[in-house]
């Protein structure tokens, strides 16, 4: 069992998607019952609302446990525990058939990841249900074929994205985690040996395809370790992006020690600045904690909390510490549909004390901290341990963070090498 | 390591809220007194505790279910000086401590923190050094409230309350006299937070016991801290307990 951060949005993605299964042996249908009394042991257990939402939840499983039982194929036994589940009404929880976990999970050309693996060095969103690419590393394998902003990626090796991201969006239902999973599916589509190139059909700034053999990099940044979860990337970067405006972007919330010292690097170099953008797009989030560090170095105000987290057997305040020095000026976040976790812990605390103005798309509304471990039959089983309400009073789950300024991207300012967020943030902090 | 009150140095940030309930005293019980001067004689006796003034414990911390693994090293001195460092994984570096007169907190994570009220008082206790010597100067009351049994061995438990925030309970093996488990509200701008400590493997270091393993649970969460070596009367640069730059800029405010 680990704790979960692509997964846990994978799961709830992927939960009800079919296969056509042969009926089950004997042996198999113990395992599928066996399943179900994990899953609603798990619930009992360790939902972090001793009432389950108001659910009965013993009639539940005198109700189900039948149909279990009774199953014919792995589907019908999923969809007895997605049954039982979905009497929650609460998102990430859910089980996640083993065959579409590695559908999508699935990387160019590699099943297992390996620290040997890269990408194209290119960044990636879902625009209207299009992939625009968003950003090109300098000197990248993908800026040397050419690839410029605003493309859209329609094929990786040969395999139309199109008609994959319509089910997993037909499945999930909700548009915020659609453009969350869609993304990084995309991402990791891409991912695979550095020693391999990766074909790929972009539609042009001319509207032409244009298929290219793209080569891979190490991917960006420190590899970085936090326990159980496998090795990441890790990169920070903080420097000014007007004369008078500082910035920082990181692309997940890990390495405390080196995000503090680039903050307190910029932040030294911008004491005279006029505001300061805090750029979350993308960043799916990491250690909760860190949401209070990083609110301290942006006000002086004691006693301030972003939210709450609760646990069944307690809560947890995220409470602000000032730093002895904070940048009082205006201050822009910035978020889009991949900003997750903690990032929105961060981003809603931080609107609710009115200290932030928000800019960008609405977050992923994927705030919960879950679980996910693997059932007796081979399927997934995500389940949420706490639930968090922001400082306003609202939950993060499944509502997100909803921009105080929307700004949509759009493929036309892309091909422009324009970025309309940080523009429009700055252009803010300017009128302040 | 202060043996005696040790929980909140090193519950760090974990959380949990329960309901304590404490058994009723029973006539037959012997008194607070009398348990915690027993826990003084099982360990060493007074002069083996008098000897010492200064102490570097060094060890490991540990979060399994996390995979998280890392080293502590705490720094304490006469009368109520005291550092504790850890350094977690990829949680970076935590720091907690007291100059006798500021109890704080600094980390990447959350900040630096300087501790006033309830939370404040709980540090002051914890910085205490030799705190088993002076629990009477430290609490407003030790009674004892009842029976628990750890680990299938039957200990007292015994109720000490301090000017200010929630009591402490601490429970003390009726055979052998040692501290087995203690109970506690950690309070801070997190929350209230019950930890349960459960101390065990003692060692002579010096001519005293000390506990070399202590298993704490937290917020659904366990912490398991290892001690490999303790020192006394070690020599500790003075400048060892001094604020740190963040600190005493908040303290200047």
């Amino acid at each position: 069992m680990r704790v979960s951060f692509g997964g846990m949005v994978l799961a709830v993605a992927l939960a009800g998607l079919s296969f056509a299964q042969p009926t089950l042996t004997p042996a198999e249908r113990q395992l599928n019952i066996d399943s179900f009394e994990v899953v609603w042991t798990t619930v009992r257990d360790k939902h972090w609302d001793p009432k389950l939402n108001g659910v009965d939840w013993q009639a539940v499983h005198d109700e189900l446990r039948p149909k279990v039982e009774a199953a014919k194929t792995m589907d019908e036994a999923r969809d007895v525990m997605s049954d039982m589940l979905s009497r929650l009404k609460q998102t990430h929880f859910g089980i996640v058939p083993s065959e579409a976990y590695k559908e999508l999970n699935h990387k160019g050309d590699s099943e297992t990841a390996s620290t040997e693996d890269g990408d194209p060095s290119l960044d990636v969103r879902l625009v209207d249900g299009h992939a625009l690419v968003t950003f090109v590393t300098p000197d990248s394998p993908a800026a040397a074929k050419g690839v410029k902003l605003g493309w859209e990626i329609l094929r990786i090796e040969g395999k139309e994205l199109a008609p994959g991201m319509a089910k997993v969006r037909a499945a999930l239902g909700s548009p915020m985690l659609a453009e969350l999973v869609e993304t990084r599916s995309v991402l990791e589509r891409l991912e695979g040996p550095l020693d391999k190139t990766i074909e790929v059909e972009f539609l042009d700034g001319n509207d032409r395809k244009v298929t290219l053999k793209l080569g891979r990099a190490g991917s960006r940044g420190t590899e970085t370790f936090f326990g159980t979860l496998p090795p990441q990337h890790f990169w920070v970067e903080a420097h000014k992006v007007h004369a008078d405006v500082g910035y920082v972007r990181f692309n997940m919330f890990f390495e405390p020690d080196a995000v503090q010292a680039s903050i307190q690097k910029i932040l030294a170099d911008c004491r005279d600045c006029k505001g300061f953008v805090i750029d979350l797009r993308g960043n799916p989030g990491g250690i909760g904690g860190m949401a209070m560090g990083l609110a301290g170095w942006f006000t002086s105000r004691s006693g301030l909390l972003l939210g709450t987290m609760y646990l069944r057997t307690t809560s947890i305040k995220f409470a602000v510490f000032p730093r002895a020095e904070p940048f009082r000026g205006p201050l822009a976040i910035l978020v889009d549909g991949c900003s997750a976790s903690t990032s929105e812990i961060f981003a809603g605390g931080m609107q609710d004390l009115k200290r932030a103005r928000i800019f960008g798309a609405h977050t992923a509304g994927a705030a919960l901290p879950s679980m996910f471990t693997k059932l007796p039959n081979g399927d997934g089983f995500q389940y949420a341990i706490a639930n968090y309400i922001s400082e306003g009073g609202k939950p993060l789950e499944g509502v997100g963070v909803t921009p105080d300024e929307e700004v949509k991207l759009t493929r036309h300012q892309l091909l422009e090498g324009q970025d309309p967020v940080l523009d429009a943030a700055v252009s803010w902090i300017h009128g302040q | 390591m202060n043996r005696f009150y040790f929980g909140r140095r090193i519950a760090i940030g974990a959380a949990m809220v329960l309901s304590l309930t404490l058994a009723r005293a029973a006539d037959d019980l012997p008194k607070a007194e009398t348990i915690l001067d027993k826990y003084v004689e099982a360990t060493g006796g007074k002069a083996a505790y008098e000897k010492h003034h200064t102490e570097i414990a060094k060890g490991s911390l540990s979060m399994a279910a996390m995979g998280l693994k890392g080293d502590l090293t705490t720094y304490r001195a006469e009368p109520d000086k005291s550092l504790s460092e850890i350094d977690l994984g990829g949680m970076g570096k935590m720091r907690d401590g007291s100059d006798g007169t500021v109890f704080w907190s600094l980390s990447s994570m959350a900040g630096p923190h300087v501790k006033e009220g309830a939370e404040k008082v709980q540090a002051e206790v914890s910085a205490r050094f030799n705190a088993e010597l002076h629990w009477q100067d430290i609490f407003k009351e030790a009674k004892t409230v009842g029976t628990d049994t750890v680990d299938g061995k039957q200990c007292y438990k015994v109720q000490l309350t301090l000017a200010e925030g929630s009591p402490i309970t601490q429970c003390y093996d009726k055979e052998s006299n040692l501290m087995v488990k203690m109970t506690m509200t950690a309070q801070s701008a997190m929350g209230d937070q019950t930890v349960d400590s459960f101390v065990s493997d003692y060692r002579k270091e010096g001519d005293v016991l000390v506990p070399h393993k202590i298993k704490q649970s937290a917020a659904g969460q366990e912490v398991v801290i290892s001690i490999d070596s303790v020192t006394f009367n070690a020599d500790i640069p003075a400048d060892k307990f001094a604020l740190p730059d963040e600190i005493k800029a908040l303290v200047k405010k």
